[in-house]
Parts: structure tokens; C-alpha cells; sequence
């Protein structure tokens, strides 16, 4: 029972990192119609700048207590490149989304280089440093507290994302050019500025997450592809375009995982992608997705 | 003369709200069939049906005596309809003559032939330059459907619904969208196409009075869903409770058969 | 004038050994297997609308099967080898492509990934059928029932099996050319225009998208044969999204809305990542800000540019 409570809480802090780039990646599809490619590697580029970020202020005098607060200031700061690359995608916009996709897959190829070019080819980590928030005790199961912290974090954006889309006025202009753009504009919503916003908070949400997996996981070349493949998992199960789906997604993902990690190796990936390839055949909208073609 | 189209006792509900209601009509040979009726009197449910794309809840609908209920348009050109809309369709990177080539090869049965050339089908080439030519678009037939004018444009939608050598043909507001002096130059083109390409019936849908007047030879009007009235042009029009009920709704022109 | 240009190029790909170093042709020929698989691609996605992001995977179908025939299996007809390989490859792609082709756009791309991802994590993990992530070793295929047994590789792979393959490339492109310019292909670019108008005038819209999917997966397995005959490996990162992503981009370098240019696109993609890995260890990004300027500035390609260029400089 333990070993399974375990899995079960493991999967769940996964779940809560990917929750934040499947987050970004719906916000962006959802309103510019665009498949984010290089989400991945907006996520590496948080982790690295994270690692970097804390090692630097440690050295500087910072205890080192303070550490998740250094990981999310960084994650926020990254948030300058945002505005860059939709601009750059801004040029492409009223194109066949085939550019756009290859666009943002050019991105990926470039950031490759970046992440090897200013921080090597090796993998990078933060060591023991989780450790310095010490253990939680519950159900006979250890659990890291920064794990907890994370998933905590998680849960508020998720919660503060909802309300956001729901409750405020800007929520509200972005629901509504996320139906119907043309609208919109017709309406006199600024619809570039919505884009540039709207890309901008897609992407800090996927180096946020990037940067708070540091202390529990190294970060590696092999991140940003790697992260696509679960990322695009996480949207197809939960549906494109949903929030809903990003929550709903991300924990099976993050859960499937753990247990497949567990208790049979050989799946894995495997076992998620079957999953996929299943909800594509009965559901292709995914579980909250809007119905297609 | 024989019976190409018919509907027999067709009803199409979506729930509670009923779009067609007992509607019974067929469409013979020779003739020229007018569907008219106010907004949301279920002229689009019931061309959706004529035309195999809606299922009627109950009734039957047939095509030379084949149940056509909900086939789809694949099957329906097939089967020797066609259909062209009121908003033009064109395919902007394909040339006029490409374009009339696509339903020729169609109604050949060609769409099989993966490495014939069709550059150099003889007979291929024939038929489009037919079709190309009654509708005046023989010297364009290399030109990319995007580069012509509108109008051009919605003569090649036209003419490639034509090209399917169609039995019957079902024409969507023709000349909407035309200006009052082209109405009848389109019209008179598009009857004189038919008779070229060996249509054997129109339905035509329409809501220019003066239109349906002139060139049908029966008109269907529809009203609340059901059959208003069924019947030749001059019966139609002398009707002062049918004028009433369709005219008035359907525009300021006050009409007199011939 | 194109016709000139064609024989041109054949001419100068029979000739190449010839003048440059075997060196150099080991690395053509990689580009010769990436012209015929890419000739398929553009199939689905110039000619038909369909952008695959998972077309890799028929391309590891290609090179995993010609593995298994050959090492495992003792096959050693490279006849045989294509034969099966391809067929392996189409039965695969019938139950992706059912399920494939009633989605257009974002949502086909993102199938497709889907598939391509399943398959590789598929050879990644099963040690034991697919070797994992050092994959199966693909054997020296006998041309003809000829086995060439003098030979050492390098000279058999710039020799024999260079100009077996260069004539594979100009068979498949002109049975390519017959099918892109057959009725079936103007079907198939009519549902690529504007998919309900094309039903309307009797395109079987969906199936058409069905067959051209198969043809574009035989072709990409038969490119996925020679590539793995020519590094004697097959391995996984043949089926890894990445892979998918550099079809589409060569495709669209060389150009996607003409016929030879997926072909221009093979030669130039290997060609230019071949220079560019010897000038620099940042050669991703150069090809990443190749790849931008290829989409923003000329979406039609190497041979986009080429036709302009060419409309200019015409003698009138």
C-alpha cells in the first residue's frame, strides 16, 4: 500500500509539472490556433536558467532556503522572450498552420544549440538541495516537501488560471477570441496585443514548470524533445484547446507513468501512447475537448 | 414522362421542432421545378434531403427509383445529380480546365486510373472543352481558378456540376448575388447549358419571383414546413391566397404570370 | 526545358562517383534514400493537403525490416528486402490511415505524431525483438542474386549498390509522376482544394487521402531500406519525432508545391547538414534559422526560388 501511495504521489508531482506546459500550450492553441512545438523547449530553457539562477544567488549570499523562490522569479523572467518569438510567428500567422508548425519546429532545432551553447552538454543539477526543506510524513509514506510545495503551486495556478479565464474582463476577451476571432476584432478587441499576452503567458507558464522540476530531476539536452512527446499526450487525452483537459490529462499522464515506471519498465511511453491512440479511436476531441470535423 | 425525383411523405424533425412536414413532390422528365417559399420555411431541409445529404426521419426519398435517403454527395454525383450552390466554390490551384476535368473524371468512372496521364486523354479532353464551351469558357481553360473574375468563377462552379452529365441538376439561388441585368443572361445560359449537356430536369431554388415565373414549369412552395401549393406557373400566380402568402413574404415585386 | 534538366541531374548523379571521393558519396546516398522516401511524403502532404508529423515511422518500418530480413532472417535478395520491407510498411499504414484520414490539419498532424511516437517508444523498450536503443544490425544485401563478396563495404555501398539505388530513385519518380499526373491525382488535389466541392463532383475524398497514404508509406519504407543498408544499423531514433520533422523540412526547403522538390529538398538538406557539421558544433541552429527563412521568405521552396528566378532571366 505504501509503495503504491508512493507511485501515486510521485505520478502526481509529474502530473502537476506537466499540468503548467500543458497549460501554456492549451492557452496558445486555444487562442492563436497554434501547436506550440517548442514548448519543450521553453521548458529546458527554465530548468537550465534555474539551475543557474539559484547557484548564482547561493553564491551571491542567498540561504538557501529561499531557493523556490529564486526558481520561480527565474521562470517569470524568461518571460521577455515571449513577446520575441510571437513576433517572429506573427509573420506566418495568416498562413497554412503547416508553416506555423514548422516554424515553431525551426525553434526547436535552434534552441538545441542555445541550451548547448550557454550551459554544455552535460546535464545539470541543483544536488541535494530539496533536501533543505526536509521530509512530510503521511500514510506511512515519505514525501519531499518541496514535492508538495510543487503540487500545492500547481494547484493554485490551475485554480488562479481558471479564475482568470472566468471571473476577470480579460479572461473574458480571451475566451471570446479563442471562439471567435473576427469577431473580436470586429469588436475593437486588440487582437495582436491579445497574442503577443497570450503567447508571452503560455510560455512563462512552460519555463515556470520547467524550472520547478530542477530539484528533483537534472536538466539534459534531451528535455525538450523529450517533453513533446508527453506534453502532446497530456492535450490529446485532455482534448486541444481545453484547460479542463490539461488538468484531466496531466494527471493520467503523470499517474500512468509513475505506475508503468514502477511496476513495468518495458511500458512506460508505451502504455501512455496506447492510451492516446485509444482516446483517438473513441473520443478524438479528447475527455473535454470540443467535437472536430 | 417519367419520374426521375420524388419525395413521399417526407418528415424531418430535430426533436421537437418539426422542418419538414408531410412533403410529397416528385420532379419528371422535361421539367423545371421551382422550390419557393419564405426564410425558415425548410427550403434548405428539404433540397438537404432531395439531395441525399439529410435523412428524412420518415418518408422515403428516390433517385430513378433508388432510396438516395442520406448518401452523401460522393454517391449522389454518381448517381447522376448534381448540385451547385449559392456561394461559389472554386479550387483556387487547379486551371478551368482541371477543374471540369475533376467531374468529368468522375462521371467516366476514371477516378481509378492511377497511371494514365490525363493530359493526354483524348476524350477526356473533349468533354471538358464541351462543357468549357457553353458556358464560355473555352479560351480560359488554363487558367488557374483564383486569376478569373467573379463571375467567371461562379460560371466554372456551375459548369463543373454540369460536367458530371447529371440527369438532374439542383441549383442554389443561381443568380444571387447577379445584378438584375445579368439575371436573365445567366438563366438563359444555364437552360440552354442543361438542354447541352443532356439535363433531363431543374429544381431550381429561388427567390426572384420574376425568375421562377418565366422559365418554370412548376413551381413547389413551401411554407411552415408543410406543401403550400404544388402546381404550373400561371395556376400559382392566379391564386390570390398563394401570391399572398409567398409573394408578399418574399419581396415587393408584384408579379404576373405570362 | 525541364526534361533537359532532369536528364541533367541524372546524368550528374550517374557520374558523381567517378569524379568525387567514395567519402563523399557515402554521404549522397543517404540523400538518394530521402529523395524516394520524401517523393511518398509529398504525396500526402503537397499533392493531397496532409501534413504528416509521424512519417518516420515508415521509414524505420523500412529499416527495421530490411534488419530483421537480413540479419535475423538470412534474406538476402535486396529485391526481396524492398519487396517486403514496402509491404510490411503499407499494411502497417492501413489501420493508421483508416484512422488518419478522417482529420485534416492540426489534428492529422498531431495522429500522426501520436503513431510515430507509439512505434518508437514501441522499439525503444522491447529489447529483446527490436535490440532497443542500439537497435539490430542491418546485413549487405545481394543486387540481382549478385553478391559482390570482393567487395569491401564502402566499395560495394559508392559502387554497385550506389547506382542500384539511383535507379531505383529514377523508377519511383516516374512511376510518382505518372500516379501526381493520372485522374486519381487530380481527385487527389481537388480534395486538397476544397474537400466538399470535390465530393459534390464525385471525389471520393476520403479515400483517395486513404490510397495516398499507403503509396506515400511504401515509398518511405523503401527509403528507410537503403538508409539503413548504408550505416548498417537500424535504431529507434529512425521513428523519433525529430526524424518526421526533418521530412517535412526538407520537403519544404526543396519546395512542396512542385514535383522535384522534395528531391531537391533530399539533396540539399544532406548536402548542407553534411557542410555544416563540418564548419561548426551549432549546426542545428543554422539549419533552425535556415528552416525560418525558408518559411517566411520563400514557402515555395529551392525550386520556388528557382522558377522565379528563371521567369526573370528568361530569353523572351
Amino acid at each position: 500500500m505504501t509503495a503504491f501511495l508512493d507511485v501515486l504521489i510521485g505520478g502526481v508531482f509529474h502530473a502537476a509539472v506537466l499540468f503548467l506546459v500543458a497549460a501554456g500550450l492549451q492557452l496558445v492553441f486555444g487562442v492563436q490556433k497554434i501547436v506550440n512545438l517548442a514548448c519543450g523547449s521553453f521548458y529546458a530553457l527554465g530548468a537550465y536558467f534555474g539551475i543557474s539562477a539559484v547557484k548564482w544567488a547561493i553564491a551571491a549570499g542567498m540561504p538557501p532556503g529561499l531557493f523556490i523562490f529564486v526558481l520561480i522569479v527565474a521562470g517569470l523572467a524568461l518571460a521577455v522572450i515571449g513577446p520575441v518569438i510571437e513576433a517572429l510567428l506573427r509573420t506566418v500567422y495568416r498562413r497554412d498552420e503547416a508553416f506555423q508548425l514548422l516554424l515553431t519546429f525551426a525553434l526547436v532545432l535552434m534552441f538545441q544549440d542555445i541550451l548547448r551553447f550557454f550551459w554544455g552538454a552535460n546535464p545539470q543539477e541543483l544536488g541535494d538541495l530539496v533536501m533543505s526543506y526536509g521530509k512530510l510524513s503521511a500514510g506511512g509514506v515519505q514525501v519531499p516537501t518541496y514535492n508538495v510545495l510543487v503540487i500545492v503551486a500547481s494547484i493554485a495556478i490551475a485554480v488562479g488560471i481558471g479564475a482568470f479565464l472566468q471571473r476577470t474582463r480579460f479572461g473574458r476577451i480571451l475566451r471570446a477570441t479563442a471562439e471567435n476571432r473576427e469577431m473580436s476584432q470586429a469588436l475593437g478587441v486588440n487582437v495582436t496585443w491579445i497574442n503577443a499576452a497570450v503567447f508571452t503567458l503560455g510560455t512563462v507558464l512552460g519555463t515556470v514548470g520547467g524550472a520547478l522540476v530542477v530539484p528533483t530531476a537534472a536538466a539534459s539536452l534531451d528535455m525538450p524533445v523529450e517533453l513533446v512527446v508527453e506534453a502532446f499526450a497530456v492535450v490529446v487525452i485532455g482534448g486541444l484547446g481545453s484547460m479542463r483537459g490539461a488538468l484531466t490529462g496531466a494527471l493520467i499522464v503523470g499517474i500512468m507513468r509513475a505506475l508503468a515506471i514502477r511496476y513495468y519498465a518495458e511500458l512506460e511511453m508505451l502504455a501512455i501512447y496506447i492510451v492516446v491512440i485509444a482516446i483517438l479511436i473513441a473520443r478524438p476531441a479528447g475527455l473535454h475537448g470540443k467535437p472536430i470535423e | 414522362m417519367s419520374v426521375l425525383l420524388e419525395t413521399s411523405g417526407v418528415r424531418k424533425a430535430y426533436g421537437e421542432f418539426v422542418a419538414l412536414d408531410e412533403v410529397s413532390l416528385t420532379v419528371s422528365d422535361g421539367e423545371v421545378l421551382s422550390i419557393v417559399g419564405p426564410n425558415g420555411a425548410g427550403k434548405s431541409t428539404l433540397v438537404n434531403v432531395l439531395t441525399g445529404l439529410l435523412k428524412p426521419t420518415l418518408g422515403t426519398v428516390r433517385f430513378k427509383g433508388h432510396d438516395i435517403a442520406g448518401v452523401g454527395p460522393v454517391m449522389l454525383a454518381r448517381r447522376g445529380m448534381a448540385r451547385a450552390f449559392q456561394l461559389v466554390h472554386i479550387f483556387p490551384a487547379l486551371t478551368v480546365g482541371e477543374t471540369i476535368a475533376v467531374a468529368a473524371i468522375s462521371q467516366t468512372g476514371r477516378a481509378r486510373r492511377v497511371f494514365s496521364s490525363v493530359m493526354k486523354d483524348a476524350e477526356l479532353a473533349d468533354r471538358v472543352r464541351e462543357v468549357a464551351a457553353i458556358f464560355g469558357l473555352d479560351g480560359k481553360l488554363a487558367t488557374q481558378s483564383q486569376f478569373l473574375s467573379q463571375g467567371e468563377k461562379k460560371l466554372l462552379d456551375i459548369a463543373s456540376a454540369f460536367a458530371l452529365k447529371p440527369e438532374v441538376i439542383l441549383l442554389d439561388e443561381p443568380t444571387s448575388g447577379v445584378s438584375s441585368a445579368d439575371k436573365h443572361g445567366i438563366m438563359r445560359t444555364l437552360m440552354e447549358a442543361s438542354k447541352r449537356a443532356g439535363v433531363k430536369a431543374i429544381i431550381l431554388v429561388e427567390h426572384d419571383m420574376d425568375l421562377v415565373a418565366e422559365y418554370s414549369s412548376r413551381i413547389v412552395a413551401l411554407q411552415g414546413g408543410r406543401v403550400l401549393a404544388d402546381r404550373a406557373p400561371r395556376d400559382f400566380f392566379n391564386d390570390p391566397e398563394i401570391v399572398a402568402a409567398i409573394v408578399g413574404k418574399m419581396g415587393p415585386r408584384h408579379v404576373r404570370a405570362a | 526545358m525541364r526534361a533537359l534538366l532532369v536528364v541533367a541531374a541524372i546524368a550528374a548523379l550517374v557520374a558523381l562517383p567517378s569524379v568525387v571521393s567514395p567519402y563523399y558519396v557515402t554521404v549522397i546516398l543517404p540523400a538518394v534514400a530521402y529523395a524516394i522516401a520524401l517523393l511518398g511524403f509529398n504525396l500526402l502532404f503537397g499533392y493531397t493537403g496532409l501534413l504528416s508529423f509521424g512519417h518516420a515511422l515508415f521509414v524505420a518500418i523500412g529499416g527495421y525490416s530490411a534488419a530483421v530480413l537480413s540479419a535475423k532472417l538470412g534474406v538476402k535478395s535486396f529485391e526481396l528486402v524492398l519487396l517486403i520491407s514496402a509491404a510490411v510498411s503499407v499494411l502497417v499504414a492501413i489501420p493508421v490511415a483508416l484512422l488518419s484520414v478522417r482529420y485534416v490539419r492540426i489534428f492529422f498532424g498531431i495522429l500522426t505524431l501520436a503513431f510515430g511516437m507509439l512505434f518508437h517508444s514501441f522499439l525503444f523498450k522491447f529489447y529483446d525483438l527490436t535490440g532497443g536503443d542500439t537497435g539490430l544490425r542491418v546485413l549487405r544485401p545481394s543486387l540481382f542474386g549478385r553478391e559482390f563478396a570482393d567487395m569491401d563495404k564502402t566499395t560495394f555501398l559508392v559502387g554497385p549498390f550506389y547506382y542500384y539505388c539511383v535507379a531505383l530513385l529514377v523508377v519511383l519518380g516516374f512511376i510518382m509522376w505518372r500516379i501526381v499526373h493520372s485522374p486519381f491525382g487530380l481527385h487527389l488535389m481537388a480534395a486538397r482544394e476544397h474537400p466538399r466541392k470535390a465530393e459534390y463532383l464525385g471525389v471520393r475524398v476520403r479515400f483517395v487521402r486513404f490510397l495516398a497514404f499507403l503509396v506515400s508509406a511504401f515509398y518511405c519504407a523503401i527509403g528507410g531500406v537503403i538508409l539503413a543498408i548504408n550505416t548498417g544499423q537500424a535504431d529507434p531514433e529512425l521513428a523519433y519525432w525529430t526524424h518526421s520533422g526533418d521530412l517535412v523540412f526538407m520537403t519544404v526547403l526543396g519546395g512542396f508545391a512542385s514535383f522535384f522538390g522534395p528531391i531537391v529538398g533530399a539533396f540539399s538538406f544532406v548536402a548542407l547538414k553534411g557542410e555544416l557539421m563540418g564548419l561548426t558544433g551549432y549546426w542545428r541552429f543554422v539549419l533552425g534559422v535556415v528552416l525560418v527563412i525558408m518559411v517566411v521568405l520563400f514557402p515555395r521552396g529551392l525550386v520556388g526560388v528557382g522558377q522565379q528566378v528563371w521567369a526573370k532571366v528568361r530569353p523572351r
